[in-house]
């Protein structure tokens, strides 16, 4: 009796651990899309504003149209051709039809990396330019096999002789297979079709490959979210998607089955009844379709294509412009604008250097511009077409120069620091000294207190500037003596971590940290939003700092160099710049519009440094492959140590 | 003589150069049922299919009352085709199915119900309109299949071993009802089978087949009391098919015994296949018959006795007598003359196979 109920404990442990295990993290991510606060970390209240962000939000909305559209398309035109291709393989011989339902298995099998590197060198071989039809393309492709192997059984167990008898009752072919077969095998042809439309939906990287400018399946748009964080908006948006899956399995499931145990004397009810829930498992496959259908329809109602003989492409950061400068730009200008997003300077360069996707402007930081321009993907930019380039401080023109030394290619866009944040009240309550210097993170008194960020440059960049040096340095005792000291410092560090410092500095986990500048206006409203009992401030330290650059470029093989010039003018303006301002929140480098934000905003020193402040500052520059495998190799000793 | 419903004329097929069928001649007439016998892999369904239009010949071509239907394909041909696992199209209903070749002939509603009550009383399943397919047995399958294919008034009725799949007591109730609805509807059947038994209680006409040719043609009787050659008397009922010595005319020698028999025109001492149906041979005290043996097997079938005599050569007979002789007893075979049927030896591989097809 004893064993048999531990046995049970032990079945709903296990019950329950797997239930937790899978549901936790959704569960998490439910809860956050209700958190009024951005945090990941802090309860900030009840709200649904992110669900009304989601809808409003147009890249979601595009992205939702595109997921659904290819999604739609692919199965439906996998399905048609998956039929067929089972078919033909269901009549083979033996020898070649066990060939061909093997080739047709490896690509489900076969790494989805390598079938979408090859897809997009397929693409970019033949010559068609990444975009809408090379995603669709790509989708169909590699949706096939999954109907073809849900069709097969299905004609397995279809008697070919039903087909023959047809005809033999006056069907032609084409009668006989959609009066006869057809039926038999459409439950296949349906799961095929819901098969491949899941993944579809699912798919990520094949997408992320063979993708162009301008468009988003939401796996990739939330991909391109990374960089700043993942908006809550995702969470809303990852949760509707979850319970419409979750409602759709439910009423599949639910649906009644063939019922057994009825007394064989009433068969003729049982049979009835068999018949009505045959209905109803059709009606409700049936009611799948048409939500498909419909969701499908939907977004294409939401969406029209229209050809403009006026484009432009732009290539930019996820999150990094206010949607309604898009709109206003398209108004005024006439011109249409695609816009598309990348995560990294690392990603958006094989982009524009394989030329697969013919961008007209582009915004990188300082380094990659330094090394797009050397590798000569940078054209000129006329700057008789760009006034308002007056607007721009000197000091960043000036900035510019360590990585356009004559100011031809860029035109900056954004720009922040690296500093020290630090947490005042427990400086206070610990009678800590106020950080000023980088030297500080070396002060044995903020043990345990102290976040790093977990990048090779930033790391090195923090002990070389308080070592002296230059932060671009390749020399290698100088290097040496930075790995020294970053050693050194690891028994004091709490944690090495990249996104997260903000939030754990808002949840005040840890006294100081490094941290990029260009989220101090969120942090700050976030304190203050949740009532914190403390404040977080930023100070630049003495030794100097990084100071980054995102500036404008336009590749040399921009085929609309000047809707691009109009674009970099428009942004230079300064009501533009400031509703940027607004909507980002990274530093602007546009005097005119610093002149027409708020006092407080326009004094926050975390946000506009004094320029003095400003002197010992560097910006990052390209240093080639062999400093960046020292740079690469002494971070490892570093880590490992 | 009248022209005949069907005329096969010299088809040849073969399938991955295995030939099937080869240079066949066959003509049907009206109103009558034939059926192409013989074990599977003789070519019988070949020929079937060839006729119903699923197959094309690699030569020779299909004549169908006076028209050369060689290249028609299967929907236009004047025939319907009753399958061998019926193959019933398992998402319609029984009314549905029987109206299937009624409603792509473009049939008014009122003509298509007609038949199909028409159709359903013929087979003695009236009122079956609604049922689905898997709720009825195999029988009843059999019946709709029937149905599906006569309600189109072919002319010509092929069907492919379509009983093959029911046991043998619903086999034998099908096999009348067959019978009875060939003579209602007054329709030329052509029916496959590898079951000789079938073949004799059905058939107006039986075609032997083996090795893709035709054995023997003929009705049952003569098919079972005079083979033609070996094939037949073996695959056809069973038969002690002996080596033997035409001495002279109407003289046979077995193992040393003489037989007096019927057949003449072989000529003197030649060497000849003797078959002799094992309820042919009477069992005589010994030196009472031609050859004496011994009973070495006795087992009880019900309408007989099966027993087996070792003659001093040590041949086997097959013999079925009402009368018991127990194991050990010695016996004497007597065979009345007329019961002995000679056939010529056949000379080679090829002969073996040809048979007697001239």
């Amino acid at each position: 009796m004893k064993t048999k109920k531990i046995k049970k404990w032990l079945e709903d442990f296990y019950l329950v651990i797997i239930l937790l295990f899978l549901y936790a993290p959704i569960f998490t991510m439910m809860v956050l899309s209700f958190n009024n606060s951005k945090s990941r970390t802090q309860w900030g209240g009840f709200t649904v504003k992110w669900y009304g962000q989601m809808f409003e939000s147009s890249s979601i909305m595009d992205a939702l149209y595109y997921t659904l559209i290819i999604a739609f398309l692919s199965a439906l035109i996998a399905s048609i051709i998956g039929t067929v291709a089972a078919i033909g393989i269901n009549r083979m011989k033996k020898l070649p039809r066990t060939i061909t339902i093997g080739l047709n298995n490896i690509p489900m099998l076969n790494s989805e990396i390598v079938t979408g590197i090859s897809l997009m060198l397929v693409f970019i071989a033949f010559g068609i330019s990444l975009g809408f039809k090379t995603i669709l393309l790509a989708h169909i492709t590699f949706n096939i096999p999954y109907v073809v192997l849900n069709v097969m059984p299905k004609l397995k167990q279809t008697d070919y002789s039903a087909y023959e008898a047809a005809q033999d009752l006056g069907a032609t072919p084409l009668q006989a297979f959609f009066k006869v077969v057809f039926p038999d095998i459409f439950p296949g042809i349906l799961s095929g079709f819901l098969m491949a439309f899941t993944m579809s939906l699912d798919d990520f990287i094949i997408t992320h490959f063979t993708r162009g400018a301008g468009i988003n399946t939401l796996s990739t748009l939330i991909y391109s979210e990374v960089r700043r964080g993942i908006q809550p908006s995702m969470y809303a948006l990852s949760t509707v998607i979850f319970i419409t899956v979750l409602v759709l399995l439910l009423i599949t499931n639910f649906a009644p089955e063939n019922q057994t145990g009825i007394p064989a004397s009433k068969a003729e009810a049982a049979m009835k009844k068999r018949r009505r829930n045959n209905n109803i498992r059709k009606g409700i496959l049936a009611l799948a379709a048409f939500t498909i259908v419909a969701s499908v329809s939907f977004a294409t109602y939401k969406k029209y294509a229209s050809s403009h003989s006026n484009e432009l492409y732009v290539y930019n950061w996820g999150e990094y412009i206010d949607p309604e400068v898009i709109e206003l730009f398209e108004e005024e200008t006439g011109i249409h604008v695609t816009y598309d997003m990348f995560e990294t300077n690392e990603e958006m360069y094989p982009v524009i250097e394989a030329g697969a996707v013919q961008y007209d402007v582009v915004c990188p930081s300082d380094y990659m511009i330094q090394k797009m321009a050397e590798n000569g993907l940078l054209a000129e930019i006329n700057f008789d077409n760009i006034p308002n380039i007056s607007n721009i401080d000197e000091t960043f023109m000036e900035q510019s120069r360590s990585f356009d030394p004559q100011n031809r290619y860029s035109v900056p866009y954004t720009w922040g620091t690296v500093g020290i944040l630090y947490n005042t009240k427990i400086i206070e309550e610990r009678g800590l000294p106020v950080p000023t210097r980088w030297s500080d993170l070396w002060n044995p008194a903020y043990a345990g207190e102290i976040l790093m960020q977990d990048s090779v440059r930033d790391a090195f960049m923090v002990a070389l500037k308080s070592l002296g040096y230059s932060m671009n340095t390749v020399d290698e005792t100088e290097l040496t003596q930075a790995r020294d000291l970053l050693i050194q410092q690891k028994p004091l560090v709490q944690a090495y971590v990249i996104d997260q410092v903000r939030d754990k500095m808002i949840g005040g986990e840890a006294a100081i940290g490094v941290i990029y500048s260009g989220e101090m206006l969120f942090i700050q409203e976030e304190v203050k939003n949740l009532g914190l009992d403390y404040s977080l401030e930023y100070v630049i330290p003495e030794e100097g700092t990084n100071l980054w650059l995102d500036s404008w470029v336009i590749p040399s093989n921009a085929r609309n160099k000047e809707n691009a010039e109009k674009w970099i003018n428009f942004l230079c303006r300064p009501d533009i710049a400031k509703m940027n301002f607004d909507y980002i929140t990274y530093s602007t480098p546009n005097k005119a519009a610093k002149a027409l934000l708020d006092e407080d905003i326009q004094n926050n020193k975390a946000i506009f440094p004094d320029t003095d402040k400003l002197v010992n500052c560097e910006v990052f520059q390209y240093l080639g492959d062999e400093a960046d495998t020292l740079y690469n190799e002494l971070w490892k000793e570093v880590k490992s140590n | 003589m009248n022209q005949p419903l069907i005329d096969l004329v010299n088809i040849s097929k073969s399938f991955d150069g295995d030939i099937v069928l080869d240079d066949l001649n066959l003509s049907v007439q009206e109103n009558t049922f034939v059926t192409l016998l013989g074990p599977s892999g003789c070519g019988k369904t070949t020929t079937l299919r060839i006729i119903g239009g699923f197959e094309r010949p690699d030569k020779g071509s299909v004549i169908f009352s006076g028209n050369d239907i060689t290249k028609l394909p299967p929907n236009k041909r004047q025939l319907n085709t009753v399958f061998q696992k019926y193959a019933l199209f398992p998402h319609m209903n029984i009314a549905e199915n029987i109206a299937f070749g009624l409603k792509i002939k473009g049939k008014s509603k009122s003509y298509i119900q007609d038949k199909i009550k028409y159709a359903l009383k013929l087979v003695n399943l009236d009122g079956f309109e609604n049922r689905s397919i898997d709720s009825l047995s195999g029988g009843q399958q059999q019946r709709i299949a029937i149905a599906r294919a006569i309600v189109n008034e072919p002319k010509l009725l092929l069907l492919d071993e379509p009983l093959g799949a029911l046991d043998l007591k619903l086999r034998q109730d099908m096999q009348y009802e067959l019978i009875r609805l060939k003579n209602e509807l007054g329709i030329t059947f052509i029916y496959v089978t590898h079951d000789q038994e079938e073949a004799l209680t059905m058939s107006d006409t039986i075609v032997v087949m083996n090795q893709g040719y035709i054995q023997q043609m003929g009705s049952p009787e003569q098919i079972y009391n005079e083979p033609e050659n070996a094939f037949v008397a073996d695959f056809i009922g069973e038969s002690n098919i002996v080596n033997g010595i035409m001495v002279r005319d109407e003289l046979v020698e077995i193992f040393g015994a003489k037989f007096p028999c019927v057949d003449k025109g072989f000529g003197q001492n030649v060497p000849v296949d003797v078959v002799i149906r094992p309820e042919d041979i009477d069992l005589l005290q010994p030196g009472e018959g031609s050859l004496d043996g011994i009973v070495t097997h006795l087992i009880f079938k019900g309408v007989h006795y099966e027993m087996e005599v070792t003659t001093p050569d040590g041949f086997e007979w097959l013999v079925h007598s009402t009368d018991m002789f127990p194991v050990g007893q010695k016996v004497s075979i007597h065979v009345d003359p007329f019961d002995i049927q000679i056939m010529n030896k056949p000379e080679s591989e090829d002969e073996e196979a040809l048979g007697v097809n001239e």
